[in-house]
């Protein structure tokens, strides 16, 4: 019998964005806009009128201590349960068992899986739809292969619900490691996977496939683009999967030239243009990061002190105002000044030390690491790293070369200023 | 190939305010000299940007050209390849320029070779290396100060690192800014900080969602123990509602029972009277105001009574007054006539005496009587009238006749004297004719153009004698034979031939041809001019011809003109006599005579006219005196007439006049007048008649009207008097007449007031028998108040008043309490005292109620305080639901998060640079800096004439710069700052050398450097200047005479700038905003 079933992970309701004023018109917006994904994945399942939704983990984040978020998953798997569609959902490391008082009270339909591997079926009619397998995390860390526990119990569409990490996917924590083989090798229809917020599908060896829809809603400039849920038809043994996209507010990560631009007026209409041409008019709102890029004659005004800054919060103010609001989480000035390294190399003198110099620690590692805690840098990682802010985890060559550049680039200002 | 370059030559196209200008340089030490604004920086611009490209459009160091034109130039160089021509123009495209560079054989060649040939530096390197300014000076010393001379100069040592210690300073600074691992200012520590602080409060919230039902749950027990309370509050205040009725019931009860018990006391006084006793006391004040009113009104009816008695005297007028009213109005109805009777009489006297006057004086033989008994009617009048117009007529006539008559007589007169007049005038006038005396004149005339014409003639005649004569003498003589004959001609043209032969046979055929020649030549001249001469002796000839024929016609023509003279005087001379005749003259009469003539014949003709005139003249004057004669006559006959008609008018008035009584000898108008003036009178006596009449009737009514006024007025006994009245005395009777009006009035008078009284007095009766009425009727009521009060006086009806009204008080009391106590408590009075003696007296009451208020209190207490937990608890939770506060915390979480995050790369980033810039430093100061000192070292002995002989950097930590001479060594920061700035000029100089050395010389220029230091500093320097110039160019610039010539002393060669003629155009610039 053909069903369809909709497959969505990483919610991270109620978690905040990064880049929001709390003071603002925008705040209440920006902070729904994960609700309002969950509602829209409801209104799918609705629409669509599926048999079941996979949820697989990091509902919420338990750093968050979010009331609202628990409410709003209880009302929307209402509504699900009200609609006789039934809710499968693995717990993953920001929302682990371990966090949760229990006290949910979550609808009859809805299935949670706890930490022991655990298989229901899917009954429509009295007749098998078909098979779900979860497991969700005890804790928040959880190093072993929890797919190795899955196996395939029998006929039929059988689907696996994990919260894991696919082939160490970089820039995720290295949860619940697995390998496509390692899936491949399990026999299971579909791996509804979460952990990774980037929709990516891996085919496996063996037929399956691993499919990550990626989080509903972006909440940082890394997560740029659309972002929504898969849509899974089974008919006969084949799939049809489609993307749905469900977010609310859409970040971008956008460049403007200065090549070609000589006024800040100039500069601030290119600015709105780039912005509102890339911007889709249907979504709630939108949230962008601007990088000036390349060279050009603004790059001595926005040198200026203050310049750089009154230029953001005109942007941000007039993008504010918009329709649909864009939120502008930061304008960075990467153009670079009208400099000829080449020459400079060659010219020699101090600046082909310093280069010297800089080439030399790039490529050794020790002498880095040397430099790294000659100027403490190290104890302030570690600092950072206690408070949970994230960058300077370990010295790496490109910051050397960068330095360096910087370097070169102050001691050869222009003359005229 | 080898890098380094020299510039022999500067070509400027269109630069700032050079154009066309060449410059030549070459190797060693140039000095370009201008003074101010002579172009200096003009020319140094002019270098570098044909060395690396014009500046952007819109800086000012651009030069374009003010005024347009070419914009550019070339440079000539000196490589180690071999000379290029660099030539750059500005172009549109490129706005550094377009660049050609070419070889030595003009071939073009790419721009790498000026890329090589500079080394490849860049130009900012060429400028911080290869062109020393002012103003480094200031610039290092403000280094100097700030980081101290040994950095200052180390940093001048290290090529493209001057700005080392400023960067190092500003990345230093803002690493400072940002982070020091213990630090609390800096940013990144306060974002940590914060960071740590959000993170506190997130924990200490614990787990929200648990707290959450937990919260919930407890919320839920808290609601049912405030249902309890609820209850039980309910319970306890209906218990203590209860007795605080019956508390507040207990001073009424208390009072009931002592009103009962004085109701008891009194006797049953419900029957008496409601408001008894103020009906009473309104009785009697009632009746009380009667009888004061009745008192009142006997008094007002007393004196009405007086009144009437008084008037009812008797009176003489009474009964009269109907007699004496009409006796009086007829006698006013007369007074006025009464009054006037006297003057009335007085004045028709007068008029009688006045017409018995006129009348005599009218002149008319009668009296009054017979004046009446005339006959002086209408139709008198009219034919007096008559009379008296056709007389007037008659009159007119006559006199008309008479002046007719007057007048022809004095014209037949006037007539006659003119005739005399005439008469005696002819008679003087000669008799001769005018028309004879014309004729005489006519001939005078003629006499005289006849001899005007034979003079006239006569001299023309004189004149064609002499014409005559001049023709006739007019002789000529006779033409000469011709000059030349006809045969000489021949006879020379012969002549020649023999001639020509001769020669011929003599000379030869040319000589014989030439002669020839000649000889014709000859021949035919003369006989072209022989020709000429015989025709001109023709014509000659022929001329004569003609002159003597026109001569003899003259001569022909006078004489007959002389002929045809002859005649014409001859008759003229016949004329002549004629007319000498005719006018009475001789022929030989002078022109004296003629004239005298002349005015004699003019005199005589007038005098013929005047004749004339008169005779016709006595003619007209006959006829008119016959016409005279003839009006003079009739005139006198009409007058005639006239007269005698008058006089017949004149009887007939007359006898008309004396018919009526009127003289006969008045004039008719006169006798008009008479009859008017007699008619007048005669009406005047009828009037005077009638008036009399009048008078006498007027008297006799008075009289009556009087004596009737009189007799009433005895009567009445108004007057005492015989009974006949005085007469028409109206000094008696108007007084007579007032007293009877003022008597009549005054009875009037009293009748009127009698009749008032007597209303009056039956008014006041009336009403006092109505007061009496009221007064019996008051009586009687309050003898009924009495009986009903039951009681027999007012006394004792007072006192029974009193009393019942304490008994409707209490009555009203009892009942009163009673429904107040059921009102409160519900219970009836009985009931009610019986809870009371359930509950223990009042004592017993008290005590329940104050332990039942003590629960009630603290029943509320607890539940106010489980209310409150409960909202806070619900607000709580709504919170939570909400979230807000959390949300924002952890959005602050987030966002400082993501800052310390960004914070921290920036830190690590520019300690990076830092221990970089540091480590290079290091490096390069091991490396390269060791020949840069050893070379400083050399230029600031020299600089110094070997005051200071090294230069050093000792090793170790410090990497201070000393200097030394030999025994003692100092730091740079001891030296003066002269000294010091020589220093950095061993250095900067230094490192140029060094660079030449290593990579390629490169021009050095020096631009007004010097103009600080002393002269003597100065020439060291310049010395120095020219050592270098040994390796490398070295171009300077100066505007200074003094350095000039030092420079000069040092074999420097110098070129001088002009200053402009006209001011300096600015280099054009646009600047471009925003």
């Amino acid at each position: 019998m053909p069903f369809k079933y909709v497959h969505a992970a990483d919610l991270h309701l109620d978690t905040p964005f990064r880049g929001v004023a709390t003071q603002g018109p925008l705040l209440g917006r920006f902070q729904d806009s994960t609700f309002r994904a969950l509602t829209r994945i409801t209104d799918l399942c609705l629409r669509e009128r599926v048999a079941f939704l996979l949820l697989a983990g990091d509902l919420f984040d338990m750093k968050d201590r979010s009331v609202r978020a628990r409410l709003a998953l209880r009302r929307e798997l209402g509504r699900l349960d009200a609609a006789g569609i039934s809710t499968f959902i693995v717990h993953g490391n920001h929302d682990p068992l371990s966090g949760d008082s229990g006290a949910l009270g979550l609808p009859a339909s809805v299935k949670v899986f706890g930490p022991d591997w655990e298989e229901v079926e899917v009954k429509r009619e009295g007749r098998r739809l078909c098979r779900v397998q979860g497991i969700s995390y005890p804790d928040v860390e959880v190093r072993d292969d929890l797919s190795a526990r899955f196996r395939r119990t029998g006929e039929g569409f059988t689907v696996g619900l994990l919260h894991a990490n696919l082939g160490g996917a970089e820039g995720h924590a290295n949860y619940a490691p697995c390998t496509a083989a390692g899936l491949g090798s399990r026999g299971l229809d579909y791996w509804a996977l979460g952990h990774v917020h980037t929709r990516a599908e891996h085919a496996l060896p063996g037929g399956g496939v691993a499919v990550y829809p990626g989080n509903p809603q972006g909440r940082h400039a890394n997560e740029a683009g659309p972002r929504g849920c898969v849509l899974v038809e089974v008919e006969d043994g084949g799939m049809r999967r489609r993307f749905v996209p469900v977010d609310g507010v859409r970040w971008h990560k956008l460049e403007v030239p200065l090549s070609g631009v000589s006024t800040l007026d100039g500069l601030l209409a290119t600015t709105l243009e780039v912005v509102e041409s890339r911007c889709a008019p249907e979504l709630d709102g939108h949230a962008v990061r601007l990088t000036l890029t390349g060279r050009g004659p603004l790059h001595r005004e926005l040198a200026r002190p203050g310049a750089l800054a009154q230029l953001e919060s005109d942007l941000r103010e007039q993008l504010a105002r918009g329709h649909p609001p864009v939120l502008l989480e930061s304008l960075r000035d990467s153009s670079r000044p009208e400099v000829d390294l080449e020459a400079v190399c060659a010219a020699g003198g101090f600046a082909r030390t310093l280069l010297d110099e800089v080439g030399f620690l790039a490529e050794d590692p020790e002498a880095l690491a040397r430099l790294w805690a000659e100027e403490a840098l190290g104890t302030l990682a570690q600092r950072l790293k206690r408070l949970g802010v994230e960058g300077l985890e370990a010295p790496r060559a490109e910051w050397v070369v960068q330095a360096g550049m910087h370097g070169v680039e102050s001691l050869h200002e222009e003359e005229t200023s | 190939m080898k890098p380094g370059l020299r510039i022999d030559a500067l070509h400027v196209l269109g630069f700032g305010r050079f154009s066309g200008l060449t410059r030549e340089l070459g190797p060693g030490l140039h000095l370009l000299y201008g003074p101010n604004e002579a172009g200096k920086s003009t020319l140094l611009a002019f270098l570098r940007s044909m060395l690396f490209g014009f500046e952007k459009r819109g800086q000012p160091e651009r030069y374009e050209p003010a005024h347009g034109g070419a914009f550019g130039g070339e440079l000539t160089l000196s490589t180690s390849a071999g000379p290029l021509l660099v030539r750059r123009i500005a172009s549109r495209r490129a706005s550094e320029g377009e660049l050609t560079v070419r070889g030595a054989d003009g071939q073009e060649l790419s721009k790498e070779w000026l890329e090589g040939a500079l080394a490849h530096v860049s130009r900012e390197l060429f400028f911080d290396v290869f062109a020393f300014r002012l103003d480094e000076l200031a610039g290092f010393e403000r280094l100097t100060e700030q980081r101290g001379a040994s950095e200052a100069l180390v940093a001048a040592s290290m090529r493209g690192a001057r700005r080392l210690p400023e960067v190092m300073d500003q990345l230093r600074k803002r690493t400072e800014a940002l982070y020091k691992p213990n630090g609390v200012k800096p940013v990144l520590n306060e974002t940590l900080k914060a960071l740590e602080d959000v993170q506190a409060r997130l924990r200490q919230e614990g787990d929200r969602p648990a707290r959450y039902f937990a919260e919930k749950a407890r919320l839920a027990s808290l609601v049912e123990e405030q249902r309890v309370l609820e209850a039980a509050l309910l319970e306890v205040g209906a218990g203590l509602e209860r007795l605080t009725r019956l508390e507040a019931a207990l001073g009424d009860v208390a009072a009931l029972a002592e009103a009962r018990a004085e109701l008891a006391t009194l006797p049953a006084l419900d029957t008496f009277p409601e408001a008894g006793e103020s009906r009473l006391e309104d009785g009697l004040h009632r009746r009380r105001s009667y009888r004061a009113e009745g008192a009142r009104l006997a008094e007002r009816l007393a004196t009405v009574d007086a009144g009437l008695e008084r008037l009812a005297a008797p009176s003489g007028v009474r009964g009269r007054e109907e007699a004496l009213g009409s006796a009086l109005s007829a006698y006013g109805e007369r007074a006025v006539l009464l009054r006037a009777l006297p003057s009335r009489r007085a004045a028709l006297a007068e008029k009688q005496r006045q017409v018995e006057l006129a009348l005599r004086e009218l002149g008319l033989p009668v009296d009054g009587p017979g004046l009446l008994a005339l006959d002086l009617s209408a139709s008198v009048r009219v034919a007096l009238e008559e009379l008296a117009l056709r007389l007037g007529a008659a009159e007119a006539a006559r006199r008309e006749a008479e002046g007719t008559w007057a007048r022809a007589v004095s014209e037949r007169e006037r007539l006659d004297g003119a005739q005399a007049r005439a008469d005696a005038e002819l008679a003087a006038l000669p008799q001769e004719r005018a028309s004879q005396l014309r004729q005489q004149q006519a001939g005078l005339g003629r006499l005289r153009a006849a001899r005007s014409e034979l003079e006239r003639l006569s001299e023309q005649r004189a004149e064609l004698h002499r014409q005559f004569e001049s023709v006739r003498t007019q002789g000529e003589p006779q033409v000469t034979a011709a000059v030349l004959p006809a045969w000489w001609v021949p006879a020379v043209a012969l002549a020649v031939v023999a001639l020509a032969a001769t020669a011929w046979l003599l000379a030869g055929n040319t000589v014989g041809a030439l002669c020839l020649a000649g000889g014709l030549l000859l021949t035919g001249v003369l006989a072209l001019a022989r020709r000429r001469v015989e025709a001109a002796r023709d014509a000659d000839v022929a001329a004569q011809g003609a002159r003597q024929r026109w001569r003899q016609q003259e001569e022909e023509r006078l004489r007959s003109a002389l002929m045809a003279l002859a005649a014409r005087e001859e008759l003229l001379h016949r004329e002549l006599l004629a007319a000498s005749n005719e006018a009475g003259l001789n022929l030989v009469a002078t022109a004296a005579d003629m004239a005298a003539r002349e005015a004699a014949l003019a005199d005589a003709l007038e005098r013929a006219g005047r004749r004339e005139l008169l005779e016709r003249e006595q003619e007209k004057l006959h006829a008119e005196h016959t016409a005279a004669l003839r009006e003079e006559h009739r005139a006198s006959e009409a007058m005639g007439e006239a007269e005698s008609r008058q006089g017949a008018l004149g009887e007939e008035l007359a006898a008309h006049l004396s018919a009526r009584c009127f003289p006969p000898t008045l004039a008719a108008s006169a006798a008009l007048t008479l009859w008017r003036d007699a008619a007048a009178l005669r009406q005047r006596l009828l009037d005077v008649g009638a008036e009399e009449a009048a008078l006498a009737v007027d008297a006799r009514a008075c009289e009556q009207a009087a004596s009737r006024l009189w007799t009433e007025a005895v009567a009445a006994e108004l007057v005492t008097g015989p009974a006949e009245p005085p007469g028409l005395d109206a000094s008696v009777l108007e007084p007579l007449a007032a007293r009877v009006g003022a008597a009549l009035e005054q009875e009037r008078a009293q009748s009127l007031e009698r009749r008032t009284l007597e209303e009056r007095r039956a008014e006041l009766r009336a009403e006092k028998a109505r007061l009496d009425g009221l007064c019996h009727d008051e009586e009687a009521a309050l003898a009924a108040l009495l009986a009903e009060g039951g009681s027999a006086d007012e006394e004792s009806f007072r006192r029974r008043a009193a009393q019942a009204r304490r008994y409707a008080e209490l009555t009203g009391r009892t009942r009163e309490l009673s429904h107040r106590i059921e009102a409160r408590t519900g219970l009836s009075e009985t009931s009610a005292r019986q809870a009371l003696i359930d509950v223990g007296g009042e004592q017993g009451l008290r005590a329940e109620l104050e332990s039942l208020r003590g629960k009630q209190a603290e029943s509320q207490e607890r539940q106010k305080a489980v209310l409150t937990e409960c909202g806070a608890l619900r607000h709580q939770l709504e919170q939570w639901e909400n979230d807000d506060a959390l949300a924002k915390l952890r959005i602050v979480e987030e966002s400082l998060r993501a800052r310390a995050a960004e914070l921290a790369k920036q830190y690590a980033a520019d300690r990076l640079t830092l221990a970089l810039l540091a480590r290079a430093r290091r490096r390069f100061e091991e490396e390269q800096q060791p020949r840069v000192v050893q070379l400083a070292s050399e230029h600031f002995t020299a600089l110094t004439q070997g005051r200071y002989q090294r230069v050093f950097i000792p090793t170790g930590e410090e990497r201070e710069l000393r200097v030394g001479d030999g025994q003692r060594d100092w730091s740079a920061a001891q030296l003066s700052r002269g000294t010091r700035e020589q220093l950095y000029l061993a250095f900067r100089l230094a490192v140029v050398r060094d660079f030449g050395e290593t990579r390629g010389a490169l021009p050095l220029i020096v631009d007004d450097v010097l103009v600080n230091f002393d002269p003597e500093r100065a020439r060291g320097a310049i010395h120095l200047l020219a050592r270098l110039s040994e390796h490398q160019q070295v171009i300077a610039f100066t505007c200074h005479p003094w350095l000039r010539d030092a420079f000069a002393a040092e074999g420097a060669r110098v070129q001088t700038l002009e200053a402009p003629a006209t001011e300096l155009p600015a280099p054009a610039s646009v600047l471009k905003t925003g």
